[in-house]
């Protein structure tokens, strides 16, 4: 096992600060950095001894041996579940990171319903109040080719139900639902199994388009409210969980165990083939080519290396240590050779940064002489993540497109959804843009259909009573 | 892309096409639809077929019957539930010859449908389509049996207040003319009968007197003259003077006809003093005879031919130095015509400023170049079109200045901007401003006043003097606004700008500018729903001919009119995509057999004896 890199900023807010030194031993367990504003504490994932402590991470070499046993997490009271997931450093596992203990720090029975926008909620009325709270569970693993969120289902339901009953609990919540996408039959099954007992947890089933994750899709499709680009999913009064995060919450009370390992998919260009590697509670901190070494190694040339999912995740290099939030590992075939051409990028929330979809267009040998946004991809603030107004459901793009043939493209990349996708498709080709998806080397190296034009429903029959 | 529900009720009429994928048994809602101001780009690249497509508010609420993709227009068979279209059947036979008052391309559509409107077809002679605002015609759809009757209450319609109150004359301001049919050089300036005679040698003390001035020249030209070469024409003034103790804008002015003044001039490297063309060249083939700012064929030109020192021609201190050394000479005859017997006048004009209480208030805001280099005006110089006491508005911050209308008529701006010929106002346009001049003499609205707004070089000024107008106008309470620009491109952004500042202050705003084709607008917002456009030029370009596409009569009368339909509440068809001049002519038709007077439309520059510069360059 090569050298653990743990990084001080695994979440949203600020780096965390290193509590060791250089030669101080640590387990599996050891508290080894603590927030420094808003963010979780952060604990060894290995026995070893702390070789270096550099400005954005701790570097630890790890034991030859490594036992199971870790160092539980201690809370003044520790029926007090609340102090338990903050004290474990847990943050949202889906990737964004967000602080879990933070986030569960709210009465939902005594949060009113926020007022909704009527523009994007046409058919609800100006009084629309939800009877319930909930915990809504995020099981959607929107990205396409990962594979690690519905194995958990599979194999580990029961706990990930336990943390969900936590959540509810922590909160306040009545009522809780799994969101998950109806075409996992097999983790839809065993779910039903777990749940058939529980009065308050349902299940709403979602279709097998990008984005469904998204914390306000998920709000949507389970509620029926659609929140602005600034509302959190409170202005619905529930709290929206991962379901990796619920387990870790279950772990964090059952068994005092503080967040030091990741579930993640390791896929693409390796050798064996293209299928999914699910590891669970890999250890944080350890490098990206350990892992791909783990799979079977990479298979002769590739593109390039993506930690995280096809659509919001960024390329990294085989030294870098994996995360909290780290969900995939992808490695690519190679880039198709645009030999200079003109493109046009066509940038969302949904999918890349336009510095991402810059980089991918270097990396197809494009030059980028265009550069549009989709009406629905708002920027809160200056600088800001953009966020989309409607996630899922297109605003039209016919505008964009006439506004890449104006600019002269040849060629356009788009890091769209399913249903915008599909737009640009219905007069992109016809105006004779070649059209190119963000993700196209991902899905083909993994067998995936490329991102063009939709051919499933947005609706899917639910449950009998969401069970 | 998707439209909101505002834009959905603001297109009502137009075709229902879905901007996305749309799956059956939706019920089919604003987000649902892609906006129509892109239909035409869309229907002319064949991507788009609107034939059997319903309509906007048909669809709304409607449910759709099977899944259809992004660009597909609704029709009957996909749509379940579709309304009835509100208006009357009638209504769609007259649409498409409505009279569509003129705009210009690039600003944006989003004018409110009409609500309330009568609409009438008269299906005679050349197929007329009027608009009236129901109120105007006193008794809701009763009127309606009565169409012959509403024709002339069109013009009435907007002025028709509660009381009617006795106008108030503010003032009156007299121009007693003397007539010249000769001019000569001789010992010394003065007047003999119709001669007028300018002082031999005074050229060097015009050139002594700026030290940027290397040369001055002085050419008398005669009609016979007229093809003679001649460099840039700076500017065209009236040789005017006050009389006695009688301050500019009121009182009696004495004017010289048959004669003006010509500003014409290049720097010391023998560049012209122009930035976007220049009118040099042979005058008859490069001067657009008989407009405001203009000569009229038949009148003798003082031409001065003033050099001034290499590279100042785009420096605001060069062409300021040639209209001073010039005004010299203007100074002199001034001095003269102060003399001269009361039995040499040929005509006495009175203008009257009234206002009109009970009538609708308007004003008028002229933009005018302030973006320095030789883009200035000198406002309010003690002489008619003089050059003391004016205050450059560059120096003044180009913020806004309120003037009386006869002010403006008697000389108030002193130009310094004819760059860009065709479409700048020269000094003399502003001694015969169309558009001020209408509005003093209609008798159904109270015109309050005019505002000159510099248009400055730097973004944030242009924002930081439209919002003072946008204040001033909410300060006077006026019922409409004109905004006038001259040139085009740069002074558009503050033109837009005066549009958003008065029009978000609920007051309807029709702009007037060069735009057509070279002087498409750059910039637009949602105010601008009313534009004329200046445009004479055949091809609809900036074609260099001294002030051929400047404001006149014509546009002034269409202005008024659709002011007055604004402000009546009336509605004004959006433009068109392109420049088209035949949105023009149909609605000086429209008004014409409304008002049963003939406008004659004046000349462009096709009367003209092509120019070489005009063959190689433009037609």
């Amino acid at each position: 096992m090569g050298n653990v890199q743990i990084l001080l900023r695994q979440h949203v807010g600020a780096p965390c600060q290193a509590i060791v030194k250089a030669g101080d031993e640590v387990k599996k367990g050891t508290k080894i950095a603590v927030p420094a504003g808003l963010g979780a504490n952060i604990f060894s994932s290995v026995y070893g001894v702390v070789e270096e402590v550099l400005e954005d991470r701790i570097v630890i070499r790890p034991d030859e041996e490594q036992k199971d046993e870790f160092v539980p997490i201690e809370a003044a009271d520790e029926n007090d579940k609340l102090a338990l997931v903050k004290e474990a450093g847990i943050v949202g596992m889906g990737g964004a990171g967000f602080p879990t203990g933070v986030k569960l720090g709210i009465n939902l029975a005594e949060t009113e319903m926020a007022e909704l926008d009527p523009e994007i909620n046409p058919e609800l009325p100006a009084d629309f109040k939800l009877e319930h709270s909930y915990i809504l569970i995020n099981a959607a693993e929107c990205e396409p080719g990962l594979e690690h969120n519905i194995r958990q289902i599979e194999e580990q339901c029961d706990k990930v139900v336990r943390g969900v009953k936590y959540c509810m609990e922590i909160t306040h919540a009545d009522k809780a639902i799994f969101a998950v996408k109806k075409k996992n039959e097999k983790a839809v099954g065993i779910l039903r199994k777990a749940i058939a007992d529980e009065a308050d947890i349902t299940i709403h089933l979602l279709p097998d388009i990008y984005p469904m994750g998204e914390e306000r899709a998920v709000v949507r499709e389970c509620l029926g409210v659609n929140l602005t680009t600034m509302q959190l999913p409170s202005a619905a009064r529930s709290v929206v969980v991962n379901l990796e995060t619920a387990a870790k919450v279950a772990e964090a009370v059952d068994e005092k165990k503080p967040c030091i390992t990741k579930n993640l998919t390791v896929r693409g260009k390796i050798n064996g083939g293209n299928a999914a590697h699910v590891f669970m509670d890999v250890p944080v901190g350890v490098s990206v080519g350990e892992l791909i070494e783990r799979a079977g190694g990479i298979d002769g040339e590739y593109g390039e290396i993506i930690m995280g999912g096809a659509f919001t995740g960024k390329s990294t290099e085989l030294d870098e240590p994996i995360t909290k939030t780290t969900g995939g590992i992808l490695v690519t075939i190679d880039f198709p050779d645009l030999h200079g051409a003109d493109v046009g990028l066509l940038v969302c929330a949904c999918g890349g940064s336009e510095e991402r979809m810059r980089e991918i267009a270097e990396k197809m040998n494009g030059k980028v002489v265009s550069v549009c946004r989709c009406k629905q991809a708002i920027e809160n603030k200056p600088g800001a993540p953009l966020k989309c107004l409607r996630p899922g459901n297109c605003p039209g793009q016919v505008k964009n497109n006439m506004q890449f043939k104006k600019d002269k493209c040849e060629y356009i990349i788009i890091g769209n959804c399913s249903d915008c996708s599909n737009t640009v498709m219905a007069s992109g080709p016809k105006m004779g843009l070649k059209v190119f998806h963000q993700t196209d080397h991902v899905m083909r190296t993994v067998g995936h259909a490329l991102y063009r034009t939709l051919r499933v429903s947005k609706q899917v029959d639910q449950l009998p009573n969401g069970k | 892309m998707s439209i909101t529900a505002e834009t959905a009720k603001a297109h009502a009429h137009d075709p229902a096409v879905l901007c996305c994928r749309a799956e059956g048994g939706i019920t089919i809602e604003p987000a649902n639809l892609e906006d129509p101001a892109i239909f035409d780009d869309l229907v002319d690249s064949g991507l788009l077929n609107l034939d059997g497509c319903l309509t906007i508010e048909e669809v709304l609420g409607a449910k759709l019957t099977k899944t259809c993709d992004s660009l597909c227009p609704l029709t009957a068979d996909v749509v379940e539930g579709a309304k009835a279209p509100s208006a009357p059947a009638v209504e769609e036979a007259v649409e498409e010859a409505a009279p569509a008052p003129e705009a210009v391309p690039a600003a944006p559509a989003a004018a409110p449908m009409a609500g309330g409107v009568l609409k009438i077809h008269i299906g005679e002679g050349k197929d007329i389509d009027l608009e009236i605002p129901v109120g105007a015609l006193g008794g809701g759809s009763a009127a309606a049996a009565a169409p012959a009757g509403a024709v002339p209450a069109v013009a009435a319609g907007v002025a028709a207040p509660a009381a009617e109150q006795e106008p108030k004359l503010v003032r009156s301001l007299t121009r007693k003319h003397f007539n010249i049919t000769e001019v000569k050089r001789g010992p010394e300036t003065k007047i003999e009968g119709t001669t007028l005679y300018i002082r031999e040698g005074i050229e060097k003390e015009c050139i002594d007197s700026q030290k940027l001035v290397y040369d001055l020249k002085i050419d008398i030209i005669t009609p016979e003259q007229y093809h003679t070469y001649s460099e840039t024409i700076m500017d065209v003034q009236p040789i005017a003077t006050k009389e006695g103790e009688d301050e500019l804008g009121s009182g009696v002015t004495r004017v010289l006809d048959g004669v003006v003044m010509m500003v014409t001039g290049t720097d010391a490297n023998g560049v012209q003093i122009g930035e976007f063309g220049s009118s040099e060249g042979y005058l008859d083939e490069n001067i657009m005879w008989g407009r405001p700012g203009a000569p009229e064929k038949g009148e003798i030109f003082i031409k001065t031919q003033v050099t001034v020192k290499e590279g100042t021609n785009m420096e605001r201190p060069g062409p300021l130095a040639a209209h001073t050394a010039s005004d010299l000479i203007t100074q002199e005859i001034r001095e003269c015509l102060k003399k001269l017997d009361e039995s040499l006048v040929v005509d006495t004009e009175q203008f009257d400023q009234y206002r009109r209480p009970g009538k609708k208030k308007v004003v008028i805001v002229k933009e005018i170049m302030g973006q320095g280099a030789m883009h200035d005006n000198l406002i309010l110089p003690v002489e008619p079109v003089g050059i003391l006491g004016g205050k450059p508005n560059v120096d003044l911050g180009n913020v806004p200045v309120a003037v009386s209308p006869l002010e403006v008529l008697d000389g108030c701006i002193h130009a310094l901007t004819c760059i860009g010929p065709a479409s700048k106002e020269m000094s003399r346009h502003y001694w015969r401003e169309p558009l001020v001049l209408e509005a003093l003499h209609d008798e159904e609205i109270d015109l309050c006043g005019v505002i000159f707004v510099g248009s400055p070089q730097i973004n944030a000024e242009k924002f930081y003097v439209s919002r003072r107008v946008g204040q001033i106008c909410e300060m006077l309470d006026v019922d409409g606004a004109f905004v006038t620009t001259e040139g085009f491109g740069n002074n558009h952004i503050d033109f837009a700008s005066h549009h958003e500042q008065i029009g978000m202050r609920g007051i309807p705003v029709v702009g007037m500018s060069f735009c057509a084709v070279q002087g498409a607008l750059v910039v637009g917002n949602k105010y601008m729903t009313h534009m004329v456009d200046n445009n004479k030029s055949e091809s609809g370009i900036e074609n260099e001919v001294l002030a051929c596409n400047t404001l006149c009569p014509e546009d002034a009368v269409r202005a008024l009119q659709m002011l007055k339909n604004a402000m009546g509440g009336e509605d004004v068809k959006a433009a068109e995509k392109k420049w088209n001049p035949n949105v023009k002519t149909s609605n000086v038709e429209a008004i014409e057999s409304v008002t049963g007077k003939g406008l004659k439309l004046v000349e462009n520059e096709q009367s003209l004896p092509m120019s070489q510069k005009r063959k190689e360059k433009y037609d």
